[in-house]
């Protein structure tokens, strides 16, 4: 069985197996914003082997990016940041297909540009378009993984249609202590992380861990801690 | 009344990670964050024993009141 997979997927195979590894090649993931948490969310899925991604994000690397964003490099600064990830994603896993949008999320928008996906990433910056983005995926139907990074400080969920966990736990407001606390290099990798380990549970049809509940993460004294939503 | 206050992330900073206080009877949640000078713009999620709860919240004796701030980047 093992032998049937491709190569660089072989040695997963006691996680994913073959039966996973399709259901993955047949699925589509969107990412909504191309920072810190969607660079490496996007990294990960093509690893993966994941069908097709949607990348979101109308924004250009500057170099303010470099701390933390995976796509951002000394040489593509002004680059819009679709294309940086394309740049680096190709020449990971050829296989994968990319679907590339240089523009903004908006509710208006959200069903063209997230046509096809099976489950979307929460990867935006701003606790308004990130509770905005929920009720999109509620109306289209699609389950939603979030996160919320700042400092050395994560939050990560997962809400399906009509939860509205992000609602709960995201009071309205552009942006929280992140504005003081910047996102250094490794809040973003292992929030990212956190959301495409939840979201692969969902693609290939295992028990989701975090619905109905969420997760915060503190780095700086290594707690990791669930709280339940009810 | 003793009720055991549970502060997150940066909120921690200059305080405490737990901590049971003595509060009078029929306190709210917001009479918690004013007694720690919590900024409200830094209180973003207060539960009750794991309960969401709003600032208006009255407490009881023995409650635990855990209190997050805001996470928004990516």
């Amino acid at each position: 069985m093992r032998e049937q997979l491709p190569l660089r997927y072989q040695r997963n195979y006691k996680t994913i197996s073959l039966e996973d590894q399709a259901k993955l090649a047949n699925s589509t993931v969107a990412i909504v914003g191309c920072g810190g948490l969607g660079g490496c969310i996007a990294e990960e899925f093509f690893r993966l082997g994941v069908g097709k991604l949607i990348l979101v994000d109308g924004d250009h690397i500057e170099q303010s990016n470099l701390n933390r964003q995976l796509f951002s490099t000394e040489k593509n600064i002004g680059q819009p940041k679709v294309e940086a990830a394309r740049d680096r994603l190709q020449v990971v896993n050829s296989s994968v297909q990319l679907k590339l949008i240089a523009d903004w999320f908006n509710e208006d928008n959200a069903a063209v540009f997230f046509e096809g996906a099976d489950l979307v990433c929460d990867a935006l910056d701003s606790i308004n378009r990130r509770i905005s983005l929920e009720r999109a995926c509620n109306r289209i139907g699609l389950p939603l993984v979030y996160a919320g990074i700042a400092g050395w400080y994560g939050r990560i969920g997962v809400s399906y249609p009509g939860d509205f966990s992000v609602s709960r736990l995201f009071h309205e407001g552009e942006k929280g202590i992140e504005k003081t606390w910047g996102n250094p290099a490794f809040t973003p990798a292992i929030l990212a992380s956190l959301s495409v380990v939840e979201a692969v549970k969902i693609l290939v049809g295992r028990d989701v861990s975090l619905r109905h509940s969420w997760l915060h993460v503190d780095l700086l004294e290594m707690e990791f801690e669930r709280f339940q939503l009810n | 009344m003793e009720v055991n206050v549970k502060l997150f992330a940066t909120l921690r900073e200059g305080r405490f990670k737990a901590e049971k206080t003595e509060l009078q009877e029929n306190s709210r949640v917001i009479d918690v964050v004013k007694k720690y000078d919590l900024p409200p713009e830094e209180v973003a999620i207060c539960l009750v024993n794991g309960r969401d709860a709003d600032n208006d919240h009255v407490l009881n004796d023995g409650d635990t009141l855990s209190i997050f701030p805001p996470v928004g980047g990516g």
